[in-house]
């Protein structure tokens, strides 16, 4: 299966979107990168972030206005009847954003695109959900297929994930309906299959032949490795083991393997960075950081949550710490890492920053009408937006 | 794919054999920038020390540790600022370039545990005890002295959101969840009002070529303020003519701006509350059975709209 998309098209885009970086870096001059410009001439339509996000709502209540229609109209057919229509709908829509919009309007993630596309997806997933009685393998199954077919097809990153994740839900699934031993090894099953997965990844990425996907190959790599860190993971493990598999655990009890289950919390995260920092490997890099974050939480949680204030402002000076031995460290370059910035990435934009920091950290404290015997104002009450 | 672009781009001249030899380096992962990670770090360091420390000395308040952890506070705060006036240079009403990586972050750090320190003794000391609001409006001022003397867009939005606080405006997406935006009768009247005359200023100050990159930070809260405040309007009085010829003023406004400073999330804001305000202007007048009349309409508006979008590309570009 191949890209919607015209191939001289795309490629030209790459370029230029990365000729555009160079020279925003400094490495190359402005005749330069207008030269390439006019060299390699992209037709799509591929607007920039925000513009994208207000097509895609527009999108989305237009479509909504032309389903409720539909709707209206089919209304009385009967329900089997509807559940067919949905599918067929749904690939109408399907159809319909590849002759419209990719083929005649050149429209390239556009956000026009995407919410068609997501709104196909869904309709067709819905359809056949509906025709199953929602059953969950089927609903797995045909969220596995539709959404590895919008990835692939249109390379779209949000259903790539969405299709890994159906995937790992499948697996999840087929051990714990076998019960047994099955359900024991879930944990082993999953960070075993996420962990070839990963391997395959790596080897496909490597491949010219798949250049186009390279970023919805590293979307599935980030996720593997997730995946493969959170099946070992002790909270994770024991939480789930509770909720779903009536495992009773008193106060102070350990389930089943807990050793198992402590050291890969421990190892994996480590595993991760080690790689990470010997293979330059920045994926790795970034999913240790989390994965060590979590970690933390996870011994937290189970041994000592009493003094959160002491744990954050530890955790805050140890953090604070490192960064600035870091920062140091990497002056100059060393083992080919580097602190400077060199390729510049849509999410680093300074008024970005700002607005994060805004919604973050402290500044938020409305003054109270009435006066009560709380300060009322202390900075940093915010540590409970993720970054 | 972005490993053979270098390569090809040297085979047709379009680079030099040097920039080629640099730009390969970093685009086939020779050299990995960190640059993303370390400053999540920092600011992620900042954020729970500062968080930390706050709450740290308000729950031991009384007990011996604490006059310990606030003299250490003290100090702590005391050498950021040491730090940061050493290293800063002079004030200029132009953007600056951070003289260290981590300066900004240590200005932040230092201003944050700043008001840590003052909260801790305004409750100890009463200093503001009878009015709780000036210690805001004290916060405020000197979060936007700190913004403008060492070029911090970051506590530039910190002083705009204590300075809005002042006027109990809460710029905040939890407490527009839970509902207590509106908690006093008026408050949307005194948003409209708060973020008109910061707006007004802060026009003023990019006439006068003062710190312009900061134009952004303010009319990006003013423009949140106002439409908020205007929506709660509609929905709540009887004057709900009047605060719909509010929004769509306002959305002109936006809509100049987005032009102006290209930046098209001036456009998000527009869209949104003129759909907003047209569609409870259609609610209340023509379409206010006909389920199907509201589809249409649906269809309609937003078709047009990106009809629109999409046939005047150039007009929203982005400048590169």
């Amino acid at each position: 299966m191949n890209f919607a998309y015209k191939e001289t098209d795309l490629y030209n885009l790459v370029v230029i979107k990365e000729t555009k970086r160079w020279f925003k870096q400094g490495f190359i001059t402005e005749a330069q990168q207008i030269a390439v410009h006019s060299a390699y001439p992209s037709a799509f339509y591929h607007p920039n972030l925000i513009i994208r996000i207000l097509l895609f709502i527009a999108t989305l209540l237009a479509l909504s206005g032309v389903s409720g229609i539909l709707g209206l109209l089919f209304a009385s057919t009967g329900e089997d009847v509807i559940k067919v229509l949905c599918v067929i709908y749904g690939i109408a829509s399907f159809y319909f954003l590849k002759k419209i919009f990719i083929e005649n309007n050149k429209h390239y993630k556009s956000g026009v695109t995407e919410a068609l596309l997501y709104h196909a997806c869904g309709f067709v997933i819905g359809g056949v959900a509906l025709m199953t009685d929602f059953n969950m393998y089927a609903l797995l199954l045909v969220c596995l297929v539709v959404f590895s077919f919008a990835a692939i097809r249109y390379l779209d990153l949000i259903t790539t994930l969405a299709a890994t994740c159906s995937f790992a839900g499948i697996l999840f699934y087929a051990c714990y309906d076998t019960g047994g031993l099955f359900r024991q090894i879930i944990p082993f099953v999953i960070m075993i299959s996420f962990l070839i997965v990963y391997v395959l990844v790596k080897r496909i990425k490597k491949k010219l032949k798949y250049k186009f996907w390279i970023n919805n190959l590293m979307v599935i790599e980030s996720l593997s490795l997730l995946l493969v860190y959170a099946a070992g993971n002790y909270f994770v493990v024991r939480e789930l083991s509770v909720d779903m598999m009536n495992l009773r655990l008193e106060d102070g009890q350990e389930m089943p393997f807990a050793f198992l289950f402590y050291g890969f919390t421990v190892i994996t995260p480590i595993a991760f960075l080690f790689f990470g920092i010997r293979n330059k490997d920045i994926i790795l890099l970034r999913v240790s950081l989390v994965a060590i974050a979590f970690s933390v939480f996870t011994f937290k949680y189970y041994y000592g949550f009493g003094h959160p204030e002491i744990t954050l402002t530890i955790a805050g000076a140890v953090l604070l710490g490192i960064s600035i031995l870091l920062f140091n460290y990497l002056k100059t370059v060393r083992h080919g890492f580097t602190r400077e910035n060199h390729l510049a990435e849509k999410w680093g934009s300074l008024n970005l920053q700002a607005f994060i920091v805004s919604q973050t950290l402290g500044g938020n404290q409305v003054v109270p009408k009435i006066e009560t015997g709380e300060g009322g104002k202390f900075g940093g009450g915010g540590s409970t937006d993720s970054f | 794919m972005t490993e053979e672009i270098p390569r090809k781009l040297l085979d047709h001249g379009f680079i030099s054999e040097d920039q080629y030899s640099k730009i390969h380096l970093i685009s086939s992962g020779k050299i990995v920038s960190v640059f993303y990670e370390l400053r999540s770090l920092f600011y992620l360091g900042v954020l729970l020390f500062t968080s930390g420390a706050g709450i740290l000395i308000y729950k031991n308040i009384g007990e011996f540790g604490h006059v310990i952890s606030i003299i250490v506070l003290i100090l702590l705060t005391i050498a950021c600022f040491w730090y940061v006036y050493k290293k800063a240079p002079a004030y200029s009403n132009s953007s600056v370039i951070s003289p260290t990586p981590y300066f900004d972050y240590i200005v932040l750090l230092g201003a944050l545990l700043f008001i840590s320190v003052q909260g801790y003794l305004q409750f100890q000391f009463g200093i503001f005890n009878e009015n709780l609001g000036l210690s805001t409006l004290v916060t405020s001022a000197f979060f936007f002295y700190v913004a403008y003397r060492f070029d911090h867009a970051g506590i530039l939005s910190l002083a705009i959101t204590a300075l809005a606080s002042f006027w109990s405006i809460s710029i905040s997406p939890q407490k527009w969840y839970s509902g207590n935006f509106l908690s006093s009768s008026n408050l949307h009247n005194t948003a409209i009002v708060f973020s008109t005359v910061v707006a007004v200023v802060s026009l003023g100050l990019d006439k006068k070529a003062i710190k312009t990159h900061f134009t952004f930070t303010y009319l990006n809260f003013c423009s949140l303020i106002f439409f908020i405040g205007a929506i709660a309007g509609l929905f709540i009085g009887n004057l709900w003519g009047v605060y719909l010829l509010l929004i769509y003023s306002g959305c002109v406004f936006t809509f100049y701006v987005a032009r102006w400073k290209k930046s098209f999330l001036f456009l998000i804001y527009a869209f949104i509350s003129a759909y907003i305000g047209t569609t409870y202007l259609l609610a209340r007048t023509v379409l206010s059975e006909a389920i199907e009349l509201w589809f249409l309409y649906s269809i309609v508006s937003c078709g047009g709209f990106i009809y629109f979008i999409v046939s005047f590309k150039n007009y929203f570009k982005q400048k590169s």
